[in-house]
């Protein structure tokens, strides 16, 4: 018998977080009391995100599937579609996997200097797509918060709503689609995202648990499948607990995570010209600090918060009143 | 013949009922303290709408506890009639009033505070020219600290007669006006976009909230204001000086001069 499955691509506006069990909202409020007053685990330097077990990666057919299954019925096919993608939720690589089977062409980010000048025309003469559909899985790279590199997003976004640069598929992270939504406020048409995972997904992607475990690790993770493979990982971990922020976590421990999550990781230059009121030495503190306690990663030259903190991190941030993504 | 008229209005107070007033008072105080000294912690581990309405819990607390221990304490002393109460309020509040208007005055207004809510903890006033943030309400006074980190204490009585400018009333929202001060000669709708720029891409500001910029010709040149909200209100003054400093690095590459002002537009400091 063949394995039904449980991927699912929705249209944004229907995308519903799954209900947490009461005893998993009750657990979220003591710890969120234990926080309060000053959990003395926190406290300690916890191992490096490194010696965290990595979360399992998932198959990528059956959610290549499902997209198909979406896409498929529609017969007047818009130009340009929008995938809105909750960090570690795998959206990039399904769609890259999706694209690579349609024959798309994946687009490279412009440069810092094309994000300066907004010259949106030469940078899609470079890309050199011609008539192929295309498909643009960085979006958070096509833009920096600071005054000298919004323009480039700005002259590119109505170019694709109108049409001029063919048929494609964009990309683009939560947070960046949540600040774009008020550095650009126009809605951005067809816009999708996947179902949140449910436990029959946590299933089909190999965690074997009781049904209640299952709902309650959706619960956790806000659907997000990622972050629910994470959360899985570790629990499964005798010794090992999830990253928590360091007690010294402050103003600027926020400003910085949440520039990391605006522009899904940041070089540390970059993130320099982001929060030019932090001093530099200042920064690496911080940074080195978030690293130390597994919250954030250092790879490639880019800072990235870990998916094993994730969840710690939004509702610190929750907590302060930023402006957060719709996941 | 009075004072037997006077003392018949009491009730006999035995040692009993003065160790059960005493546990009373002391029960009282100590809830008050308590509350005085864990929510202004709890507060200050909490942000935005939580660490204000655990601030704003302080002056309830203690109004509720105050009213419990007086309607407990006075059937103890006075026998509850309607005369009885009458007369003898009356009286006391008559002494009260004479000798100590200001004070009882202020505590009257402190009450008013907690339910008209003028100012709250956590709050943003500015009361005859001072501008701090509410830090304690007292029964007497409300205690600000300025920006300068000066603690000022202002009875309450200035409610009945005064302007109470209050910033962010209640809320997390507070709103912050930054200057700029620009020669005539450029194009103000380029300088509208970049200052709204400015605030969009600061790390201080709350998206939630709108950013407006208003510009007015003045006779030595053009004067902006930009305004836009904190995420947090004890952040206002780093995110003046982070629009000033973006602003102004802004400004000077797009390129536009700043505002001289002409030596007949110089404000005389002393009366000639």
């Amino acid at each position: 018998m063949a394995q039904s499955n449980h991927w699912q691509l929705i249209p944004f506006e229907n995308f519903e977080r799954p209900s947490a069990p009461a005893s998993t909202v009750i657990q979220q409020a003591w710890s969120h009391v234990r926080t309060l007053f000053g959990r003395t685990d926190s406290d300690e330097t916890e191992d490096v995100a490194q010696d965290f077990p990595h979360y399992r990666e998932f198959a990528l057919p059956p959610a290549v599937a499902a997209i198909d299954a979406a896409w498929q019925e529609a017969t007047d096919a818009p130009r340009v579609r929008f995938v809105i993608s909750a960090p570690f939720s795998g959206t990039g690589a399904v769609l890259r996997a999706w694209a690579e089977q349609h024959h798309y062409r994946t687009i490279t980010p412009p440069s810092i200097a094309q994000l300066s000048s907004a010259d949106t025309e030469l940078w899609w003469q470079q890309q050199q797509v011609g008539d192929r559909p295309w498909l643009m899985d960085e979006f958070s790279s096509f833009w920096l918060r600071t005054t000298e590199h919004l323009a480039f997003v700005r002259a590119l976004l109505p170019r694709l709503l109108r049409g001029e640069l063919g048929q494609g598929v964009v990309v683009i992270d939560s947070w960046t689609y949540a600040f774009l939504q008020r550095a650009w406020p126009l809605a951005l048409p067809h816009c999708y995202c996947f179902a949140a995972a449910t436990p029959e997904l946590l299933q089909q992607v190999g965690i074997t648990a009781s049904d209640k475990q299952l709902r309650k690790l959706t619960a956790q993770a806000r659907g997000n499948l990622g972050v629910a493979l994470a959360l899985w990982a570790v629990a499964q971990s005798s010794d090992k607990r999830a990253p928590s922020l360091p007690s010294e976590a402050d103003d600027s421990t926020a400003f910085i995570l949440y520039s990391l999550l605006l522009h899904h990781g940041l070089q540390g230059e970059h993130l320099q010209w982001v929060l030019p009121m932090l001093a530099a030495d200042q920064l690496d503190v911080q940074l080195l600090r978030l690293q130390q306690h597994g919250v954030v990663e250092y790879d490639d030259q880019v800072w990235r918060v870990t998916a094993y903190a994730y969840r710690e991190v939004r509702d610190f941030l929750s907590g302060r009143g930023y402006w957060l993504d719709a996941f | 013949m009075n004072a037997e008229k006077i003392l018949g209005l009491f009730k006999e107070i035995t040692s009993g009922v003065l160790i059960e007033i005493a546990v009373v008072i002391v029960v009282a105080l100590l809830v008050i303290w308590l509350s005085q000294r864990l929510l202004p912690w709890v507060a200050e581990h909490l942000h935005g709408k939580q660490r204000l309405l655990a601030l704003a819990m302080i002056p309830t607390i203690r109004v509720i506890v105050f009213i419990v221990a007086f309607i407990w304490i006075v059937p103890l002393v006075i026998e509850p009639s309607m005369q009885n109460m009458v007369a003898i309020l009356g009286a006391a509040g008559l002494a009260i009033g004479f000798a100590l208007k200001d004070y009882v005055s202020s505590l009257i207004a402190g009450i008013v505070a907690v339910y008209e809510l003028p100012y709250r903890p956590g709050d943003w006033i500015e009361v005859e020219g001072t501008y701090g943030e509410v830090k304690h309400i007292g029964m007497r006074a409300v205690e600000i600290v300025t920006p300068d980190d000066t603690v000022v204490f202002i009875p309450h009585l200035k409610l009945w007669s005064n302007l109470i400018h209050n910033a962010n009333n209640g809320g997390p929202s507070l709103m912050v006006v930054v200057n700029f001060y620009l020669e005539p000669e450029h194009d103000a709708n380029r300088v509208k976009h970049l200052l709204e720029d400015v605030a969009l891409t600061s790390p201080y500001v709350q998206l939630a909230k709108p950013i407006v910029v208003i510009a007015f010709e003045e006779p030595w040149g053009t004067h902006y204001k930009l305004k836009a909200y904190p995420i947090d209100p004890r952040q206002q003054f780093q995110f003046m000086t982070d629009l000033t400093a973006r602003g102004k690095q802004g400004l000077r590459a797009l390129p536009v001069k700043f505002a001289q002002l002409s030596p007949e537009h110089v404000v005389q400091a002393t009366p000639c």
